[in-house]
C-alpha cells in the first residue's frame, strides 16, 4: 500500500516537474496509471487533493493557474521548487550528519533524512568513513508525547488548537483553547507556549500533561505573536531557578550536598549544626521538607509555615 | 522506524537527481549517501522503473541494477524536471537547523566541529530560503556540566579511570568511587554510563551531581558490556526489584510523570495509586516527605514509618527551636 502510493506521489512530482505549462486534472488523469484506475469521479478529486498537500509536505510548490478559456491548470514551476545552490565542505557535511542524529522522534527524524538526501543530491561530499561522533557524547532529543505532532504542526502552520489539559494539582483535565507559538525541550521535557484565549493570556503547557487528542480549529491567530518566544525562562521560574528572596536555615552537618552547593554562604553553628543562606524562590519548601530531620528552616516564617505543614501531613500519615 | 509514503516520495525523488549526476554509481556507495541499507536503495530501484511523465512506454525512467552498479538508460529523455534537488520543506529545514543549533551549544563539542556546524547552519539558513522561517518554533536546549564534562570526555578518549565524588539524592550522601567510564550521553541531563569499581557493576551517572572529579593515572578496564539500550528509558527496574505503592492526590500526579512505574490507576478523587519497583525503597522516603499531603505510601509499610519517624524527628526540632 505504502509502495502504490509513494510510486502514484513519484508520477505525479515527475508530471508536475517535467511539464513546462500547467497541468489540467484531466491532463493528469490520463498520465497516471494510479489515477485511471480510480473509477468514480469523487474518490479521484479526494485522492488528488490529498497527493498534492503531500508533495507540499516534501517541500513542493505547486501553484494553480486559471487559462483564458477557464480551465484550471497545476504547475510546479522550476525556479520556485529548486534547492538554491549550497556548496558544504566535507567537514560541515560530517557535522550536519552527525547533529541530524539526535532526533527520536519519527516526523523529525524523517525529515532530517530526506533533507541530507536533497544535500547530497546536491552535491553535498561523503566521507571516507563514518564520521565517530562528537569524542563521546551522545546527544538525544527524547521522541516526545503523541501531543508533539500535531502541536509541532499547528506551530509551523499558525493554526489554534484545543486539547484537555490537567494542571499539575488539578483532579480533571480542563478544555482549553491556544494559539500555538513555540515548542521547547528542556531537560528532557517537552513544553509548549503559546495564547490561551479563554485566559486572554501567555501560558506555558508541559506536553505530558496533556490527555487524549490536540484537535487542530479552523480561522486564525487572534494574539500577535512576539518575535521572542521565552519558553524555558518561564518554566524555569516554576523549577525555582530564579530565587526571589533569600531563605536562612539549618542544615545538619554533612548533609544536604545539593543545598550546599547552591547557598552563598555557610557558616559552622556547632558540631551538629552549619547555618545557610540560600535562594528562595518557586519550590523550595517542598524540596527542604525532604531533608526531614536535616534540615530547620528559620526565615522567612511563611517558608518555614510551608514546611513544617509538610512535614504534619506526613507525620499523620 | 515505519517510513511514510512521503518519505519514501522524497527519498526517491533525491535519488533520481543524484543518479541523473553518476552514471554507473556503484549500489554500496549510493545507500551510503543516503544513509540507508543497500536492500533499502534496491526497493527503491525496483519501484523507479514504474514512475515517469506517463505511464506509456519510453516516459518512464528506464533505471537498472546489477546489484552493483546502477544505470539511468534515459535520463536525457525523461525526468528532465529533476536535474536539481527539490527545495528544503518547512520540516525539513526545522529538522536540521534545530538539530544543528542545539547541538552547537553543547560545551563538551570540540571547537572545530562547532565551527564546521555553524558554518554549516548559516549556509543551510541561506538555502533554506522562507523555509527556515518556522524553525525558530522550536527549540532544543542540552543541559551539560562544562567542568566534569570535559575531564570525562578526555577519560574515556584516553581511556583512562576517574575517582569521583557522586551525590546520591536517594540516600543524601556522598560516596567516592573510581569508574571506568564506557560512555557520555545527553538526554535532558548529561550522563556517563560506566563501570563502577566500588560495586563492580554498570553504573549512570548524571554529570551535574559530580561533587568532584579527577582523572587518574591507571587505564580504564570495564568489562565488555552492550551499552544499554536508551530507547527504553534510563531508569529500567528489575522484575526482582521490590515493589512500591504510592497513594497521590491531584496534586501529586506529578509522580507518574517523574517515576518510571508499572501501573498508574485513577482514584475517585482524581488522584493516583502508583505501583513502581525500585532496588532500593529507602530512597523513596525523600519522595513521600516531599509529597506532604499531596501523597501517601502505602507499602511497605517499613517505608511508611520510615517517612513518618522522619516527619515527626524534624517537628520536634523545630518545637526546640522555637
Amino acid at each position: 500500500m505504502a509502495i502504490a502510493k509513494a510510486e502514484r506521489l513519484m508520477n505525479l512530482a515527475l508530471c508536475l516537474l517535467g511539464s513546462g505549462r500547467p497541468l489540467s486534472k484531466r491532463d493528469l488523469r490520463t498520465s497516471i496509471e494510479a489515477y485511471l484506475e480510480v473509477t468514480s469521479e469523487d474518490a479521484f478529486n479526494r485522492m488528488f487533493e490529498r497527493d498534492k498537500d503531500d508533495l507540499r509536505e516534501l517541500g513542493m510548490v505547486i501553484e494553480t493557474v486559471e487559462s483564458v478559456e477557464g480551465d484550471i491548470g497545476y504547475v510546479a514551476r522550476r525556479d520556485r521548487n529548486q534547492l538554491p545552490p549550497v556548496t558544504l565542505d566535507a567537514e560541515e557535511a560530517a557535522a550536519l550528519v552527525l547533529a541530524a542524529r539526535v532526533w527520536q522522534q519519527a516526523r523529525l527524524a524523517g525529515a532530517a533524512s530526506g533533507a541530507l538526501q536533497k544535500l547530497r543530491a546536491a552535491g553535498m561530499p561523503l566521507a571516507e568513513e563514518e564520521p565517530e561522533g562528537y569524542g563521546a557524547l551522545e546527544p538525544r532529543v527524547p521522541a516526545g508525547e503523541a501531543a508533539f505532532e500535531p502541536l509541532m504542526i499547528a506551530c509551523r502552520d499558525r493554526r489554534p488548537v484545543t486539547f484537555a489539559y490537567r494542571k499539575s494539582n488539578a483532579a480533571k483535565p480542563e478544555s482549553r483553547q491556544v494559539e500555538p507559538w513555540a515548542l521547547e525541550c528542556w531537560r528532557g521535557h517537552w513544553y509548549l507556549a503559546g495564547f490561551d484565549r479563554d485566559r486572554g493570556a501567555v501560558r506555558v503547557f508541559r506536553l505530558s500533561r496533556i490527555v487524549g487528542r490536540v484537535k487542530s480549529r479552523l480561522g486564525t491567530f487572534t494574539a500577535e505573536v512576539p518575535g521572542q518566544v521565552a519558553v524555558r525562562e518561564s518554566v524555569a521560574r516554576w523549577a525555582g531557578e530564579h530565587a526571589t528572596a533569600q531563605a536562612r536555615i539549618r542544615l545538619r552537618v554533612g548533609a544536604g550536598y545539593p543545598l550546599r552547593a547552591r547557598a552563598t554562604e555557610a557558616t559552622p553553628l556547632n558540631e551538629e549544626w552549619d547555618e545557610l543562606e540560600i535562594p528562595y524562590g518557586h519550590g523550595l519548601g517542598a524540596w527542604l521538607a525532604e531533608f526531614g530531620p536535616d534540615v530547620i528552616v528559620l526565615e522567612p516564617a511563611e517558608l518555614r509555615a510551608d514546611v513544617v505543614d509538610r512535614l504534619r501531613a506526613v507525620a499523620k500519615g | 522506524m515505519a517510513m511514510t509514503a512521503i518519505d519514501r516520495t522524497r527519498r526517491m525523488l533525491s535519488l533520481v537527481t543524484y543518479l541523473r549526476e553518476r552514471p554507473g554509481a556503484r549500489v554500496d556507495e549510493v545507500a551510503r549517501a543516503f544513509g540507508i541499507s543497500s536492500d533499502e536503495l534496491i526497493s527503491d530501484l525496483n519501484v523507479l522503473p514504474m514512475c515517469g511523465t506517463s505511464f506509456r512506454g519510453g516516459d518512464l525512467l528506464d533505471i537498472d541494477t546489477d546489484g552493483e552498479h546502477i544505470w539511468w538508460h534515459n535520463a536525457d529523455a525523461v525526468g528532465s524536471g529533476t536535474g536539481q534537488p527539490l527545495r528544503l520543506a518547512a520540516d525539513e529545514a526545522t529538522a536540521l537547523l534545530v538539530a544543528a543549533r542545539a547541538v552547537a551549544t553543547l560545551p563538551g563539542l570540540r571547537d572545530g566541529d562547532r565551527d564546521a556546524l555553524l558554518r554549516a547552519t548559516a549556509k543551510l539558513e541561506t538555502a533554506a530560503g522562507e523555509s527556515a522561517g518556522a524553525s525558530s518554533r522550536l527549540s532544543v536546549t542540552f543541559e551539560a556540566e562544562g567542568g566534569v564534562f570535559a575531564d570525562v570526555d578526555r577519560a574515556i578518549t584516553e581511556r583512562r579511570r576517574l575517582r569521583i565524588r557522586y551525590y546520591s539524592p536517594g540516600r543524601d550522601e556522598l560516596t567516592d568511587r573510581e569508574i571506568d567510564p564506557i560512555r557520555l550521553f545527553a538526554v535532558g541531563h548529561t550522563y556517563v554510563e560506566a563501570w563502577c569499581r566500588r560495586t563492580e557493576a554498570r553504573r549512570t551517572f548524571r554529570l551535574d551531581r559530580v561533587a568532584r572529579i579527577e582523572l587518574l593515572d591507571v587505564p580504564a578496564d570495564p568489562p565488555p558490556v552492550e551499552p544499554r539500550d536508551l530507547s527504553e528509558g534510563l531508569v529500567q527496574p528489575a522484575p526482582s526489584d521490590p515493589e512500591v505503592v504510592i497513594e497521590v492526590g491531584p496534586g501529586g500526579r506529578w509522580v507518574a510523570e517523574y517515576y518510571p512505574h508499572d501501573a498508574a490507576d485513577e482514584l475517585p478523587d482524581g488522584g493516583l495509586r502508583v505501583t513502581l519497583r525500585t532496588p532500593d525503597p529507602a530512597t523513596l522516603r525523600r519522595l513521600a516527605l516531599r509529597l506532604g499531603g499531596d501523597g501517601r505510601i502505602v507499602s511497605p509499610p517499613e517505608l511508611a514509618d520510615s517517612a513518618r519517624d522522619a516527619a515527626r524527628a524534624a517537628l520536634e526540632l523545630y518545637g526546640e527551636v522555637a
